[in-house]
């Protein structure tokens, strides 16, 4: 990770000196997981693929403004993060509605399938700023301090929603994932 | 130290320093709503890690793509320095080819040559005609260009959205033959049940 984050670094300083190659790596690097994170927010393939490349191309445009060219990762996730809560304000101006979604599947046995349908149902009942915080830890890998840069707000509150994510995911799925282990 | 001052979703997540991570395990030892507590949220991490990543339905533009470049003649619009060098540039072209047309041309009578002025200004209109005719050329091959490009992404989208069908309804035939499974598989259990009756 260390290793990662200078390598990270090092592109930085030579894209904002102009060397494009080295903004191609960042992109070639991250653009999976960028996608990944915009498509759990907004669910639309073709418009986390839009917004991802929105991201990367503001990301470019404002690489000057980056203060610490070691804090990319984070950097780049915020700028995701406002163009995913932008188009989502955009579809939802009242805010979220509660959508009706499957229940998991019930059984004794299950499928990878169906844990993997379970999952992305439990995933659909939570808010957009719960499911962005396990996205994000569960996901993306990222710590505390780094979910708290990227969503510009204190640990305590990234803590309290993914703990109440986690209170609601785990009444779901930890009995699935037991049915799926026997 | 009761069950409540242990963190234990940060111990599951990994975020508890390691003297946290110590007392939480030597808590654990001895605490079995609280394994049961962190089992269930292992359980949770592996079900939601079931969800894989998807692969960008298509590559990231990267800056240096041609798409992102602008043409050669918006670079030259666009530079005010630019623009301004090359009407200097032209200007001194006009006045020199005014100079040596003026210096080879015979000594006629006054009246008969053409004047500075005329000369000047026959320059400038050739040189506008043919700026014009590039300016247009290059807009037409740039319409050429985006009409194809639009025409290439419609296909690819047209494409895309039949291989997403044809997923779904993979998918979907899936999803129907684990259903027939398990109507099997009750079926056999209750002609079992009966013939055991």
């Amino acid at each position: 990770m260390i290793f990662r984050e200078v390598e990270d670094r090092d592109l930085v300083g030579k894209a904002r000196r102009g060397d494009v190659d080295a903004y191609n790596t960042l992109v070639s690097r991250w653009d999976r997981r960028v996608f990944n994170y915009i498509l759990r927010l907004v669910r639309n393939r073709e418009d986390a693929m839009d917004l991802s490349q929105e991201v990367f191309l503001k990301a470019y445009q404002n690489l000057g403004k980056l203060d610490d060219p070691g804090r990319f990762a984070p950097w780049l996730f915020r700028i995701a993060h406002n163009e995913s809560f932008s188009l989502l304000r955009r579809q939802r101006p009242d805010g979220e509605e509660l959508k009706e979604t499957a229940s998991p599947p019930s059984g004794p046995h299950l499928l990878p399938v169906e844990t993997s349908l379970a999952v992305a149902a439990a995933l659909e009942r939570l808010s957009p700023e719960q499911r962005e915080a396990v996205v994000l830890k569960i996901y993306q890998g990222f710590k505390f301090d780094e979910m708290a840069e990227i969503l510009d707000c204190p640990v305590s509150t990234i803590k309290s929603r993914l703990y109440t994510a986690l209170d609601l995911l785990k009444d779901t799925l930890a009995p699935v994932q037991l049915r799926g282990a026997q | 130290m009761n069950c409540s001052s242990f963190d234990l979703k940060a111990y599951s997540l990994g975020e508890a320093a390691s003297a946290e991570r110590r007392e939480v395990e030597t808590h654990l030892a001895g605490c079995a709503d609280c394994r049961r507590e962190t089992e269930r949220l292992g359980l949770t991490r592996s079900a939601l890690l079931t969800l894989r990543e998807e692969e960008p339905p298509r590559r990231i533009g990267f800056v240096s793509d041609k798409v992102f470049e602008p043409r050669w003649y918006e670079r030259f619009w666009q530079s005010g320095p630019r623009l301004g060098f090359a009407s200097a540039a032209l200007l001194s072209c006009a006045i020199l080819v005014h100079a040596f047309v003026r210096t080879e041309a015979p000594v006629t009578p006054a009246g008969a040559g053409l004047s500075a002025a005329q000369v000047e200004s026959i320059v400038d209109a050739e040189l506008s005609k043919r700026l014009d005719t590039a300016v247009r050329q290059a807009v037409a091959r740039t319409e050429a260009e985006q009409q194809k490009k639009a025409a290439e992404l419609v296909a690819a989208a047209e494409q895309r959205l039949r291989l997403e069908h044809r997923a779904e309804m993979l998918s979907v035939q899936e999803t129907f033959e684990v259903l027939r499974k398990r109507m099997n598989v009750l079926y056999v259990a209750s002609a079992e049940s009966r013939v055991a009756q």
